[in-house]
């Protein structure tokens, strides 16, 4: 055998004894798990960039197991919420915000359907109680988490069915009695929970008897109680409140009759309202509110608070809007309305920093009408409460509802929330502080970064057009058909693949293949933090290439020195 | 011989690990060795941060691998990889001279013909080493059909001798032979149409690739791997520390030099042109010129900047034009769909990477 005189030659692969990883200066790659925006701005918790990532891979009950984890009523948001997520969504940058409220819908619909099963166990029979008031979404999501979380739960609810306002206000055109019903029943029936009906706080059982027996009192009653309504002069004999009138509405189908209507508010009751109205053959529902309708200049503070498909809707149905007014009087002839005297008004910043209201003297005007009806809010009914009801509401001290000792409140009765999703998501951050605080310990809320469009590349992900859901046509609206339809299954997985995996690994591969160094080691069984890669930093020179094109924002450079002493 | 004590002494020396290439092999597999794809080009060479031509040799090795031989003609990828008495290499592999890569591949196959082996023999050269030095040898390796895939990495200059311009270098470019300055704007001569030249040997298979888009210069490796004859691919492979960017902006300098029609990737069969990948969004060559030092001179106030920016448009039009270079709305094979990527690696939609065919 010829031997090759020395330097002639090396054995293959021997480059390896030579650590390049030392040539990094000053930063070295990282798996820096991002919050996703539409996570972020969740109320209920959600965690869409998980779920879409099941659906990618085909797994429909995973995905729907994913998204239970935080939100047991797919079926209910899917369809009421207005969807803050797809507000968020990093995709808006690129060819539109994912259609993440349809495939919610569907994967509850889903569920029902086959009767996937909810990822919880019995609790022990031993283990500790809670006692919530209300069975509204706020009290039925807490339930469901205090029973994830290894306790039982008993709901002491004043009517006889559960949902709250989802049952009792809010229109079946929008979220159908059967949908509702079956997500609820199912919930209900889950090991650890039981339901008491016709039981109302105050007159059936007091928060210190129940403090008394249970680890904590969770307050969850909603808000029942319209504000006093003050226009300058009379009131008239038969004066209607809007949310008692909807809900009149929804046990017995009729409205009072009238051919001009007013209603008087900017939330979801007064959309409702004007909708149902309209639909049952008033000629002319006009809407007055203080806020504003969206438009490219206005102020996101100051546009109307309700679901914006609802708004949409409601001016197709032509459903006249006046923005900026607020009804200042009403014209009377004895005991019955005529007309209705409106100004202009306008928030206007005020002492503290706060809004204050001005009206505009010389735009009042009188409208001709036959009905007024104000919608202008609810606040908590005191009965039962003595004592916690603050101008109103129950003001918790936090975001994890304390009161007081072993007294929590949630949802609408906060004070500071007003959509399903919130209700849902006090629920679970109640119940994390009191089974934190049950071991000793006070809840961490969770302080990870947002990953925000300008952290992905964009150059990885391919255009794909958005799924549109089928809407009945406005001759075809009634009473009881649903208006948005179902995208169907299909659709909802080519929507799924829309989602960019916002701040979390999508196993593409690409920092695995682009490396010039081999320095990202492919394996499923060693990335312990959720990837399939890990960094050998032997040989990472820091380049920071990886990062650069990973499209999620996964990767992202970090000093040496920081990550040493993280 | 192998002289023991000195090379002992020259590892103290020098302060590297003694390479122990006779160990037995550790009974469980390292992460590192269980992966997924052939790893013919190792870490530890010593190529700079970010180097796109250290990517290129190994996206190639990978899939033309293991069963290949290379003739390595002098240049970075050479010396990066074969620091004494190590290598990178996992495949046999050869360097002679900066000039006969092509000539030694010619060699080396006649060799295996003779043998009646199958082992493909390959040859890299640099851009300097291709379109200079080391061109008459190749222009006789496929004269004479050796079966043998070439590959130059085009890194647009001399850059293991720090920079000095090539036939290769765009015009415009400062290097330290071309300097920007009182006299000129850089390169004042244009970047070789190589491509044309070897085409003009009528040879099967003649192809450009961007380590932006590996997927596709890896089919354009396969497709090379299995033509019975000479084979030629160069593959533009930016220089972070010659091209003056930032490390890691390798691949999106790539990209945008694709994008904008000043690296055109086209694929030629007996000299005529087979398939193109469509650019989906042309971009203005500004966008691939701006992050790069080495045109920062026509980002200057000097009265010329327009005028060479202008000429550098003119001639990313010209390809796009002569290439037809359009695309037509979304392509799974234009410049955007060829990025596209999907969970585990998957594009959302039937992206087989395969470039549109002009017929
Ligand atoms: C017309 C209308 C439309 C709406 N549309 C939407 C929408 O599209 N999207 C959206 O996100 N939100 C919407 N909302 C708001 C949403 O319904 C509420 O934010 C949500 O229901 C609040 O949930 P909760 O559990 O806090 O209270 P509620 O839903 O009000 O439930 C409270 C429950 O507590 C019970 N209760 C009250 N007092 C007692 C007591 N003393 N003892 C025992 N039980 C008691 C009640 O009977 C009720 O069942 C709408 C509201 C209205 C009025
Ligand atoms: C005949 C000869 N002339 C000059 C040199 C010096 N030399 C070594 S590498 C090199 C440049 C290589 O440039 P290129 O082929 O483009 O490869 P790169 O380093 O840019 O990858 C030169 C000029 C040499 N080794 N041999
Ligand atoms: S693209 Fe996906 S992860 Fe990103 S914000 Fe939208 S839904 Fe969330
Ligand atoms: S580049 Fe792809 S595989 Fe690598 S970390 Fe980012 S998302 Fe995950
Ligand atoms: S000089 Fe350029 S080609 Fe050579 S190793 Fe460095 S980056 Fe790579
Ligand atoms: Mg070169």
């Amino acid at each position: 055998m010829t031997i090759l005189t020395r330097g002639a030659y090396g054995e293959p692969g021997t480059s390896l004894a030579f650590k390049t990883g030392n040539w990094r200066s000053t930063e070295r790659p990282v798996h820096i798990h991002a919050k996703a925006p539409c996570h972020a701005a969740c109320p209920a918790g959600e965690d869409q960039q998980a779920w879409f990532a099941k659906l990618q891979e085909g797994k429909a009950e995973e995905a729907w197991r994913v998204l239970v984890a935080a939100n047991p009523m797919p079926g209910v948001t899917g369809r009421v919420c207005p969807h803050p997520c797809e507000s968020a969504c990093n995709r808006a940058a690129l060819d539109g915000a994912l259609a993440i409220h349809n495939v919610e819908r569907w994967l509850g619909d889903e569920a029902v359907k086959h009767g996937w099963a909810y990822p919880v166990d019995a609790p022990a029979a031993d283990a500790p109680t809670v006692a919530i008031i209300g069975a509204g979404p706020g009290g039925l999501s807490a339930a469901y988490h205090a029973v994830r979380n290894g306790l039982r739960a008993t709901i002491y609810e004043a009517g006889p069915e559960a949902g709250g306002l989802l049952r009792s206000a809010i229109p079946r055109t929008r979220l159908p009695r059967e949908a509702l019903d079956a997500e609820l029943e199912r919930l209900c029936a889950l090991p650890g929970i039981d339901v008491r009906f016709r039981q109302r706080l105050g007159r059936d059982v007091s928060v210190e008897e129940l403090r008394a027996e249970h680890a904590a009192v969770l307050l969850a009653p909603g808000c029942q109680e319209g504000w006093e309504w003050s226009v300058s002069g009379a009131v008239p004999a038969d004066h209607h409140e809007g949310l008692a009138l909807l809900k009149e509405f929804m046990d017995h189908g009729q409205f009072p009759s009238a051919r001009r209507v007013i209603v008087h508010g900017g939330g979801n009751t007064a959309i409702d309202l004007c909708r149902l109205l309209k639909r049952s053959g008033v000629e002319e529902v006009t809407l007055v509110t203080a806020s504003a309708l969206p438009g490219p200049d206005t102020d996101p503070a100051d546009v109307i608070n309700v679901v914006p498909r609802e708004l949409e809707e409601a001016l197709e149905e032509e459903v006249a809007v006046i923005e900026h007014a607020t009804v200042n009087r009403l014209v009377m002839r004895g005991s019955r309305i005529t007309g209705a005297e409106i100004v202009s008004l306008k928030k206007v910043p005020g002492p503290g920093g706060r809004k204050k209201r001005v009206s505009f003297e010389g735009t009042e005007r009188v409208v001709e009408v036959d009905m007024v009806i104000p919608c202008i809010g609810e606040r908590v009914d005191p009965e039962g409460l003595n004592g916690l009801v603050k101008r109103g509401y129950l003001r918790p001290d936090d975001a994890w509802g304390t009161l007081g000792e072993k007294l929590y409140a949630l949802g609408d009765a906060r004070g500071d929330r007003g959509t399903v999703a919130e209700a849902i998501g006090d629920g679970a951050r109640v119940i994390g502080a009191i089974t934190a605080r049950l071991a000793g310990a006070e809840p961490l809320a969770d302080g990870r970064a947002e990953m925000p469009a300008s952290g992905l590349n964009p150059t990885y992900y391919e255009r794909l057009p958005k799924a549109k859901a089928p809407k009945l046509p406005i001759e075809d609206r009634t009473f009881d058909t649903e208006i948005e339809g179902d995208i169907g299954g299909t659709a909802t997985m080519a929507e799924a693949q829309r989602c960019l995996s916002c701040g979390d690994c999508l196993a593409c591969d690409n920092c695995w293949t682009f490396c010039p160094d081999n320095a990202v080691i492919k394996t499923v069984e060693l990335a312990r933090d959720g990837s399939h890669y890990l960094f050998d930093l032997d040989f990472c020179k820091g380049c920071g290439l990886c990062a650069a094109e990973c499209p999620t924002g996964y990767i992202q450079m970090q000093p040496e020195f920081a990550v040493e002493t993280a | 011989m192998v002289d023991d004590a000195r090379l002992a002494d020259l590892r103290r020396k020098f302060g590297r690990a003694p390479a122990a290439p006779s160990e037995p092999a550790p009974a469980k597999r390292t992460p590192r060795e269980a992966q997924p794809r052939f790893r013919g080009l190792e870490s530890g060479h010593r190529a700079c941060q970010g180097c796109g031509e250290a990517l290129a040799a190994r996206l190639v090795v990978e899939c033309a691998g293991p069963d290949v031989m290379i003739a390595n003609a002098t240049g970075c990828l050479e010396v990066f990889t074969t620091a004494w008495p190590e290598s990178a290499w996992r495949v046999p592999w050869a360097h002679s001279l900066f000039e006969n890569a092509a000539a030694v591949a010619s060699g080396m196959e006649a060799a295996m013909k003779a043998k009646g082996r199958n082992t493909k023999v390959l040859a890299f050269g640099g851009d300097g080493g291709t379109y200079d030095i080391g061109f008459q040898a190749l222009s006789g390796m496929l004269e004479r059909y050796h079966n043998v895939l070439y590959v130059c990495y085009d890194n647009e200059a001399y850059m293991n001798t720090g920079i000095q311009r090539s036939s290769s270098t765009p015009h415009a470019a400062t290097t330290t032979t071309s300097p920007a300055g009182k006299e000129r704007m850089g390169k004042r001569h244009l970047k070789k149409d190589l491509l044309s030249i070897i085409a003009a040997h009528h040879i099967p298979y003649t192809a450009s690739a961007s380590v932006a888009f590996p997927q596709d210069l890896q089919r354009k490796v396969r497709h090379a791997m299995g033509i019975d004859g000479p084979a030629f691919l160069v593959v533009h492979s930016p220089c972070p520390l010659g091209w003056r960017h930032d490390s890691r902006l390798t691949i999106d300098v790539a990209r945008k030099a694709v994008e904008c029609g000043l690296f055109p990737l086209v694929e030629l069969e007996r000299g005529a042109l087979t398939n193109v990948m469509p650019i989906r969004e042309v971009r203005p060559v500004a966008d691939y010129l701006k992050p790069q030092g080495r045109f920062a001179h026509l980002f200057s106030d000097d009265v010329r900047a327009q005028e060479e920016r202008d000429h550098l448009q003119a001639l990313a039009d010209y390809n796009i034009q002569v290439y037809g270079l359009t695309g037509e709305g979304q392509d799974p094979a234009d410049t955007g769909g060829a990025a596209a990527v999907g969970r585990s690696g998957r594009a959302p939609r039937g992206n087989d990477g395969a470039a549109r065919r002009v017929s």
